[in-house]
């Protein structure tokens, strides 16, 4: 497992991001490696969902909302390009899995194909194919996928969005707490899948469970009102973390 | 205490519930009362004449003498043409403001300013409508005073604060949730907004154009200010002046001398009746249509 | 959040009592097996059968203490899926009770060879060396079960340093038994026994350093390379340049 500074697919530099005049991410740096699984772990209000949501610029949007510092991407600074396309680079899944309700399954994939390019329609169905595939959902839906998007599961529904956000053809994945809103199967399912996902994307997660962090990240930052205090192999900030705040978190003593 | 509390609570209950009932029948009364008056009169006018020849000569039946009953066609057809105008300028620019609106100012203040301001014009009296675009054509544009075209300017002017407002919170019905994910998918904000929320809200959008479509036919105030008196030929053209059924119910009613126009706007008056309770019905039928097949339904 | 969240808190949480329990039972269970070697050596030196007897009666209780404590870490491991100094506590307990358990096989070998010998003795000079042995022992494995208890680092370590003083009085023995075999071979069966119990002895330190060595990670997360130099082994026989 490899951090060295060579292979660095997102360096986050001096990042701070405000709501108005709070500040909810401080000058936080971080070099996510690429083709690996990054959890960023922290109780609630630590910037965590703040700072992933300045990865695909999603934060700006928000009225009054204001970022400093810089976030590159392969050595190009995200926030000196045109933000739309900052955001089909880099695809994000969502807490509560939010397919469009009045769209099929086919139009839910195809939908960043539909609405970014002119692709003719045997291209599209080859990459919609390929998108359910990766996203572990095409045996389940490959006889119905003119079905409504409603008509799936809350676990399948999910995996909707991430094969949705694999069309758009990504090459980092945001996931802000993909399976917090799932039972333990649909959860167990995900995590395999994301375990494969690494393979040909780069993946951050931010999630709440710190079982589910050892369970799939290679590496896991924790961070606590704000700031990053500590970034590591999962293994090592588990068994054996340097910061005192670190370890007070993860064996549960906060507070 | 001579009652259980049980008892007065139950007595209670029902008194409300009678007098919600009774509620419901007041308003009901006048709707009936006015249906089936207009029924009971215009009804004796429908025939296909009625509706294919245009309106007859003043005459009063006496001796020797019979009256042409006449139709309504250049009436209806004025109508058709006033509302359909207007609907083309009136529903774009509403959606396009309500669009905006939702979409673009979101929180700030100009959102509630388009809100407020719409909510404030859909309540002004009808009439104003017709005085501002009269004195409009009268400064800019004479020869268009009285014309179809300023009759449907003024339809539509009334026709616009019901479709922002209307289309306006059918948008907001679309969760944001919707708007995040397709942002995140990188999908720029205007196609967002016209080809996703749109499309997701558009029961509530087509209803908010039904809606104002049967209120523009439906209204007679602005048109009789603005549309001049063109009912007894046909129709020019929307620069000349023009013909409504408000506009010939008001000039049936109003001219009691003659008895064939008084049956006349009587069927005028059903006629306008039967097309707004069309439009209605459509748009609730074809609102549930369009909602079950989103849902996957048939 | 408010407030520091590492300020202590006024009364300790359930989990850090399980842990502080855990370790107590630990230590208790350490306390058993070097009562066994106390009694084993005295048993030995004296030739006690009852003492001895008694010694290898307790290796039963010896076995269900080490599967009670398995039982217990694994409990906690499952339940309580900790992280961090929890669970580097956890995984040195299920290793330290171990070593626990082998002390007090040691104290049982002690007796089982304790009846004989029933002749002629080792020397004065040879048996105060042995029971100056017994004394640092006994006193490293109470000393590690003490830094257990306690978490005290600093008695961890110090016992690496009596660990040395231990192998030079195990080769000091073994130098003296071949000396006396010489000089006095009826006792020879005595000091064929002599050479069991030293070295059985020197394991016991040995075991005690495991002990503390468990300890220093279960605090630190540090192994034993990244703070005692690796040395090369030495032969028995030969002396220590």
């Amino acid at each position: 497992m490899n951090t060295d500074a060579g292979s660095v697919k997102l360096a986050i530099d001096h990042l701070s991001a405000y709501y108005g005049t709070v500040r909810g991410v401080e000058d936080v740096s971080l070099r996510i490696p690429p083709q690996q699984v990054t959890a960023i772990i922290g109780p609630s209000g630590c910037g965590k969902s703040t700072l992933i949501r300045c990865l695909n610029r999603l934060h700006e949007t928000l009225p009054g909302a204001r970022v400093e510092g810089q976030v590159l991407l392969d050595g190009e600074n995200l926030y000196d390009l045109d933000p739309t396309l900052v955001r089909r680079r880099v695809g994000m899944v969502f807490q509560k899995p939010n397919p469009f309700a009045t769209m099929s399954i086919y139009g839910n994939v195809s939908a960043p194909l539909r609405f970014n390019s002119r692709m003719p329609r045997e291209e599209m169905d080859r990459i919609v194919v390929q998108s359910l595939k990766r996203a572990a959902l095409w045996d389940e839906v490959r006889d119905r996928t003119d079905a409504p998007a409603t008509s799936l599961s809350g676990g399948q529904q999910q995996r909707l969005c991430i094969a949705r956000s694999l069309a758009a053809d990504p090459e980092v994945l945001l996931m802000d707490e993909p399976c917090s809103a799932l039972d333990p199967i649909a959860t167990a399912k995900i995590e395999e899948l994301i375990a494969q996902l690494k393979k040909d994307y780069t993946v951050v997660i931010v999630t709440h469970n710190m079982q589910q962090a050892a369970r799939v990240a290679d590496s896991t930052a924790f961070m606590y009102l704000g700031k990053l205090v500590e970034f590591g192999p999962t293994e090592q900030l588990f068994e054996r973390p340097r910061e005192r705040l670190t370890e007070a978190y993860i064996t549960g003593r906060f507070g | 205490m001579s009652l259980g509390l049980h008892t007065r609570r139950r007595l209670f209950s029902h008194t409300m519930t009678l007098l919600s009932g009774l509620a419901v029948v007041v308003i009901l009364v006048p709707l009936v009362a006015v249906i089936y008056e207009a029924a009971v009169q215009g009804s004796s006018a429908f025939s296909w004449t009625f509706l294919t020849q245009r309106p007859p000569i003043a005459c009063t039946p006496h001796l020797g003498v019979s009256c042409a009953l006449g139709g309504v066609y250049t009436p209806f057809e004025g109508t058709l043409i006033l509302v359909g105008l207007a609907s083309l300028v009136a529903i774009p620019i509403g959606i396009g403001a309500a669009i905006f609106t939702v979409e673009y100012a979101k929180e700030r203040r100009i959102a509630r300013v388009i809100s407020t301001t719409a909510d404030v014009l859909s309540g002004l009296p009808s009439i104003l409508a017709g005085v501002f675009v009269f004195s409009l054509m009268f400064q800019y544009d004479k020869p268009l005073v009285y014309s179809t075209i300023a009759g449907s300017l003024a339809l539509s002017v009334l026709m616009i604060p019901i479709v922002v407002r209307t289309c306006e919170e059918a948008l907001r019905t679309v969760p944001e949730s919707v708007r995040e994910a397709a942002l995140a998918l990188g999908i720029p904000r205007w196609k967002i907004a016209t080809r996703i929320v749109l499309v997701a809200a558009l029961p509530g959008v087509v209803t908010g154009a039904m809606l104002s479509v049967a209120r523009a036919a439906g209204e007679s105030a602005p048109i009789l200010l603005t549309i001049g008196d063109g009912c007894f030929h046909p129709l020019e053209g929307v620069t000349q002046q023009g013909c409504a059924l408000a506009l010939w119910i008001f000039i049936g009613a109003t001219n009691n001398a003659y008895q064939n126009w008084d049956r006349l706007a009587w069927g005028a008056a059903l006629l306008l009746i039967l097309i707004i309770l069309a439009i209605s019905l459509t748009s609730r039928f074809s609102l549930n249509r369009l909602v079950r097949r989103m849902k996957g339904g048939p | 959040m408010t407030g520091d969240p590492l300020a202590p808190t006024g009364t300790p949480r359930g989990y850090d009592l399980e842990v502080q329990h855990l370790k107590q039972r630990a230590a208790r269970m350490g306390g058993f097996a070097l009562q066994m070697v106390h009694d084993g050596w005295r048993a030995f030196d004296q030739g006690d059968r009852q003492l001895a007897q008694s010694v290898l009666d307790r290796n039963e209780m010896l076995d269900h203490l080490d599967d009670e404590m398995e039982h217990a870490t694994i409990a906690f491991l499952v339940l309580r899926q900790p992280a961090a100094v929890d669970l580097r506590t956890a995984a040195a307990l299920l290793k330290m009770t171990t070593h626990m358990d082998r002390v007090g096989r040691l104290g049982y070998d002690m007796c089982r060879i304790s009846t004989s010998g029933k002749g002629p003795r080792e020397s004065p000079q040879l048996r105060a060396l042995l029971q100056r042995m017994d004394e640092v022992v006994e006193s490293m494995v109470r000393q590690s079960l003490d830094g257990l208890e306690q978490g005290r680092i600093d008695l961890a370590r110090d016992l690496f340093r009596q660990d040395d003083e231990v192998d030079r009085m195990h080769r000091e023995a073994q130098r003296m038994v071949i000396a006396e075999l010489g000089k006095n071979p009826a006792a020879a069966a005595r000091l064929a026994n002599i050479v069991l119990v030293s070295r059985h002895l020197e394991r016991v330190a040995d075991n005690a350093c495991k002990i503390a060595e468990k300890t220093i990670y279960a605090l630190t997360g540090q192994r034993r390379a990244e703070y005692l130099p690796r040395r090369p082994p030495r032969f028995l026989n030969e002396d220590p340049v």
